[in-house]
């Protein structure tokens, strides 16, 4: 650099570099919003645009790994950049991030995204893990100061106990969000001894808030994931891509939490129950055993009437047996009974009905 | 896997598999008490265990902004 007698002579160069530093001074990161014109991306690599207004418009530069959601002409984004004169002296912006901005731009980008995602699949049922039963270990991926964390660990403590749960405390909200949670994801995935199921949770906000979630390598990350993933994002009605892309989703930090565990007090109810039901079984089983046993009853009463009645028959046979030979009976019909010797002039007594005889024997014939 | 939370899983599978011995043929009233009282009383260790379970909750310390 000359000087002259009042100003200093600069060359270009000098100079573009001098306006670099007094620009990267004065704006070292300003976000600007806009509306994207004459996108395009050169050799799979670098990324150009305008943003601009009714009334401007500035050239855009970054690279397409900067580019975390899709855009496109007409979206309406906040750019996070670096004002930069060129060494061919045009003005740009070399942009650090973008975002959509708005609810329309959300709208519009997520649906771009989630379209370009479904179409390599995953979003398929069949990448779906399960959960385990009762986790013994797990990890969760929150902002510890958040509501929802609270809401989470409140729920699963209520719930159950015994499970090692280990906490990666990140930003749920925010530019720096989404590489936060990547890299907790990549700790637990890390470990030697991996968590059982993986969960990402943050309570409701607005779209704007809940955007980190729509974050493409932040869905890619969840959905490369060697732990099975849970992600409870927001409240009911909220979608994110990195829900969709969940081996399960929740719809709240709380039915995460619901999901995860099982309730301890329904269990210990259910084996109440299934305890109480064996005593019916138990009383069932005595009347069974006292029918059983009233039946066998009965019909030993019956065999005993049986012998009582077939042993008074054969007495009552006897009886008129007996009866039939008394010698009244004889008497009765007429016929008498003699005692004594029979010849001729001995006495002899006969015996009848009504009357004993004494009678002399005479003419005895022998036949 | 606890320790505490093993028995537990033990405890329910021994549980059930008495309640299912009082749906089989080997059912009989003369060791039903014995087996009801054994159930009676996994039941209530079941509770005791359930209740007494804490969970362990460890927040990592490392750092997972940009610089951590």
């Amino acid at each position: 650099m000359e000087k002259s007698k009042t100003h200093p002579i600069f060359s270009v160069s000098d100079f573009i570099a001098i306006v670099n530093q007094t620009l990267e001074y004065a704006y070292p990161n300003i976000e600007i919003e806009g509306e994207v014109a004459s996108f395009k991306v050169n050799q799979g690599k670098f990324i150009f645009f305008d943003i601009k207004d009714k009334d401007g418009s500035i050239g855009c530069f970054m690279t397409v790994w900067q580019l975390r959601v899709p855009i496109e002409d007409g979206m309406k984004v906040v750019v996070s950049a670096t004002p930069k004169l060129t060494k061919w002296g045009k003005f740009s912006l070399t942009v650090k991030s973008v975002r959509p901005s708005g609810e329309g731009a959300l709208k519009k980008s997520f649906e771009i995204l989630k379209s370009k995602l479904e179409d390599e699949g995953l979003f398929l049922q069949e990448r779906k893990r399960l959960l385990p039963l009762i986790p013994q270990y797990i990890a969760v991926i929150s902002s510890t100061g958040a509501a929802g964390y609270a809401d989470f660990i409140k729920i699963v403590n209520e719930r159950w106990g015994g499970v090692k749960i280990d906490v990666a405390n990140v930003q749920v909200q925010g530019l720096a969000a989404p590489d936060q949670i990547i890299k907790a994801i990549d700790f637990f995935n890390q470990k030697y001894i991996l968590p059982e199921a993986l969960i990402i949770i943050r309570g409701g906000g607005s779209a704007d808030d809940l955007s980190a979630f729509n974050d493409e390598p932040l869905v890619r990350s969840i959905a490369g994931s060697r732990i099975p993933t849970l992600v409870g994002v927001g409240h009911e009605t909220d979608e994110s891509l990195a829900d969709l892309v969940a081996d399960v989703r929740a719809s709240t930090p709380s039915n995460a939490a619901q999901i995860l565990v099982p309730d301890k007090f329904e269990i210990i109810r259910a084996v109440k129950v299934q305890v109480s039901s064996l005593l019916p079984r138990i009383l069932q089983s005595i009347d069974q055993q006292k029918k059983n046993i009233s039946a066998e009853l009965i019909d030993v009463i019956k065999l005993i009437e049986k012998a009582v009645d077939e042993q008074s028959m054969g007495v009552l046979n006897i009886k008129s047996v007996i009866t039939q030979l008394n010698p009244n009976r004889v008497l009765a019909r007429g016929y008498a009974m003699i005692r004594g010797i029979i010849k001729n002039d001995s006495i002899i007594e006969i015996e009848t009905n009504k009357a004993i005889i004494k009678a002399e024997v005479k003419n005895v014939i022998i036949k | 896997m606890s320790s505490l939370n093993k028995t537990i899983k033990e405890k329910t599978v021994e549980l059930t598999k008495l309640v299912e011995w009082f749906d089989s043929d080997d059912f009989n009233l003369e060791t039903s008490i014995d087996k009801f009282k054994e159930a009676e009383k996994l039941a209530d260790e079941i509770e005791k265990d359930l209740l007494s379970l804490k969970n362990e909750i460890n927040v990592i310390k490392q750092k997972f902004d940009s610089e951590g």
